[in-house]
């Protein structure tokens, strides 16, 4: 019976060590972790690191569709991936930044329930997509017909996100402008339901490069 | 292990090996049939998913079917419905014949057990399907279903220790008890704390993504790998008729994998946003896991040397055969998606997805058939029926499998060059979508094969369950006629 002890003991042990330190003490400790303040003098900018919880609602949306499955939300580092460097993955639209973009830090996630790093990168990351479209049309019509924009977008359709209804009137200002073969038939229009909107809001507050606090300040001095 | 000839000796271990597999009989064979059941619906799914990741419109755009959806439902019926329930049948059956106990009481629990985790699987697979999936990997059922599926697996797990503990003798040195009780013990801890850390804290950002990769990777190499490895570990020296090779070798490969195996994980999110060390950490722990890989390796080699020639008759040994050897390639494939330099490549490529199928399928489930086949006429009393539907289901098994292994780490390669490329940077993704298009379309084809392979297997599964096998003595072996006395009788009590 000792030596049953002993084997239990020691599976305890084993396993027991790894747990505490990859997960029960970070989690505990994550649960410390509060926004930071910018300094007005050293950084320019009033307010806290990061800015404003994340929107919820249209993260579940987010969530139940599997987005995750092919979309990552994460810069990695330029000494590991070129993440960075590519065009329209961060602020700067235009390309070809002094700096590449900043990879990402666990206060970035800061507030969200779980953060969806992601599983694959079949299509591009989204970690900052609110910089990448200014129109909100423009993300309903890619979610409600992908190839309407890209003929060879191996995106999912996520049609079951707007109702497609009689157009009575006034058409909608919410209508979808859908031509060609993804226009619906003649007198219907294409509204997003609540979900598709909540959805979009979450996709347009992605903007995961936040400056941070006395890191832009100390950057700025180095490069002098 | 081996009955000594004494006959009054031998038909008294008879009768005892009789009754242990009687006591089990029920569940052992409720769990199998559920699983195969579940295999054939995660491999149908796997069809699906792979043909909507290269063609979206198939079958219309209807919600329940899209890849973000279809994908994670294939997966969880692989692990949970499939993965998890074939383990438990196993590991009951190998604990009860190891240890020499006959399962007392309790196995009207063990039936409600296994009925309620077939529920909370039906359930949280409609759950994903429906719109309810937390997209959390393989814990995107909704969370209603974890206490369920906890109560269910703890039922199991308690009468194995139960035995263990009765049994556990220091000179007899039982390396398969070991790895059973190691996944007893390891799945719950390993469940209850991705389940709670994600589902009941209040939220852990970056780190909850970090445990989530942790859950993944624990469970591959605490829960499927040990089950796996104990059924080898008790197969191959019964069929073989030789004693396991090193008992040096064997606790050493045990107690590596123990000691290694909470560490890795994090690694996954390598460049990220959890702190450096955490994923540096798991980067070592994946490489230096190729220690009790190949130790283990090594000793599977050495026990089946010079009986080679069995893997070609014994339809139990062909797949346990396969399960192990793909236990090092698992190993291999773990320690290239690990690294800093190769890991940073195959990042957010198809390859991880070759490193779950290969450690779920390649490893876990062949070792698993090949247990099935030894257990199943055991417990049913008959044969099975056809030795070309094993070879069938053995060789549509293997090449459907390689093939979704080998596509998906090239898939990776080209994927992950592809994303790296320094003149892609203003590119968008029509090169990558079209350069991944011929291996999934690879994928959807192997697929289709493991359906045909899984179909035939789940309807000889039924008629053994049934009890519509063949009525003989001999053993249903693959090169040789059943008179034909190929094996020593021994090998197959």
């Amino acid at each position: 019976m000792t030596q049953f002890r002993t084997f239990i003991l020691a599976l305890t042990a084993s396993f027991g060590l790894p747990w505490l330190c990859l997960i029960v003490v970070p989690a505990v400790k994550y649960q410390a972790l509060s926004p930071l303040p910018y300094d007005k003098e050293a950084d320019g900018m009033d307010g806290y690191y990061p800015p404003a919880p994340i929107n919820r609602q249209g993260q579940l949306v987010y969530a139940r569709e599997g987005c995750a499955q092919c979309h990552t939300q994460m810069i990695r580092p330029p000494q590991i991936a070129l993440d960075g460097w590519r065009k329209g993955w961060g602020q700067d639209q235009e390309g070809r930044p002094p700096e590449p973009v900043r990879s990402n830090e666990l206060r970035d996630y800061h507030g969200e329930k779980f953060a969806f790093l992601g599983i694959q990168r079949s299509g591009p990351d989204l970690a900052n997509y609110g910089w990448r479209v200014a129109d909100r049309n423009a993300v309903h019509q890619k979610l409600f017909a992908p190839r309407s924009i890209h003929d060879w977008s191996t995106m999912p359709p996520l049609r079951h996100l707007y109702t497609v209804r009689l157009a009575q009137g006034q058409p909608s200002e919410k209508a979808l402008k859908l031509t060609g073969k993804h226009a619906p038939k003649p007198g219907y229009e294409v509204v997003p339901t609540e979900d598709a909107d909540a959805l979009v809001d979450y996709l347009l507050s992605l903007k995961k490069d936040y400056p941070i606090p006395g890191r832009a300040a100390a950057m700025a001095a180095a490069a002098k | 292990m081996q009955t000594t000839p004494a006959t009054t000796d031998t038909q008294a271990d008879d009768l005892r090996r009789a009754a242990i597999d009687k006591s089990v009989k029920g569940p052992v064979l409720f769990l199998f049939l559920n699983g195969a059941f579940w295999l054939m619906a995660s491999t149908i799914l796997g069809v699906l998913a792979a043909i909507k990741q290269f063609a979206p419109e198939f079958l219309g755009a209807c919600s329940v079917l899209q890849y973000g959806r279809l994908q994670p439902t294939h997966v969880n019926a692989l692990v949970y419905g499939w993965g998890v329930q074939a383990a438990l049948g196993a590991m009951l059956w190998i604990m009860a014949r190891r240890t020499g106990q006959e399962l007392k009481s309790g196995k009207s629990i063990l039936f409600t057990a296994a009925i309620f985790w077939n529920i909370a699987v039906t359930l949280g697979l409609l759950g994903i399907l429906l719109g309810q999936s937390t997209s959390m990997e393989w814990l995107e059922m909704p969370a209603f279903v974890w206490p369920v599926m906890l109560a269910s697996f703890l039922a199991f797990a308690w009468p194995l220790a139960r035995m263990f503990g009765r049994a556990f003798r220091p000179d007899g040195f039982m390396v398969s008890t070991w790895y059973v009780l190691g996944a007893c013990f390891w799945f719950p801890w390993v469940f209850i704390t991705a389940n709670v850390a994600l589902h009941c804290l209040p939220g852990l950002g970056a780190i909850g993504a970090g445990i989530n990769a942790w859950y993944v990777h624990a469970l591959i190499l605490l829960f499927f790998a040990p089950v796996a490895i104990g059924a080898a570990y008790y197969f191959i020296p019964k069929i073989t008729g030789q004693p396991i090779a090193s008992a040096q070798l064997a606790k050493l490969g045990f107690w590596l994998l123990a000691v290694l195996g909470g560490w890795t994980g994090m690694q996954h999110f390598m460049g990220g946003p959890l702190p450096a060390w955490m994923v540096a950490v798991g980067a070592a722990a994946a490489v230096l896991l190729l220690i009790p890989v190949g130790v283990v390796g090594l000793n599977h080699h050495l026990t089946t040397l010079g009986k080679h020639s069995l893997v070609a008759s014994s339809p139990t040994l062909r797949f346990v055969f396969f399960g192990s050897l793909f236990y090092p390639v698992s190993g291999v494939i773990l320690a290239l998606i690990s690294n800093f330099s190769t890991g940073a490549t195959l990042q957010f490529t198809q390859a991880w997805y070759g490193f779950q199928m290969v450690a779920v399928y390649g490893f876990f489930s062949m070792t698993l058939f090949g247990a099935i086949y030894y257990i199943v006429p055991r417990l049913s009393g008959c044969e099975w029926l056809s030795v070309r539907l094993i070879r069938n289901h053995f060789w549509f098994s293997v090449y459907g499998t390689a093939t979704i292994v080998v596509t998906s780490l090239v898939a990776g390669v080209q994927q992950g060059a592809d994303l790296n490329h320094p003149e892609m940077w203003d590119q968008d993704f029509s090169q990558l979508a079209l350069n991944l298009r011929p291996y999934i379309v690879a994928r959807a084809l192997a697929w289709g094969l493991i359906t045909w392979s899984n179909f035939w297997f789940l309807i000889h599964l039924m008629l053994m369950v049934a009890g519509l096998g063949r009525r003989s003595s001999a053993p249903t072996l693959l090169a040789h006629d059943h008179e034909d006395e190929a094996l020593p009788n021994a090998a197959h009590a």
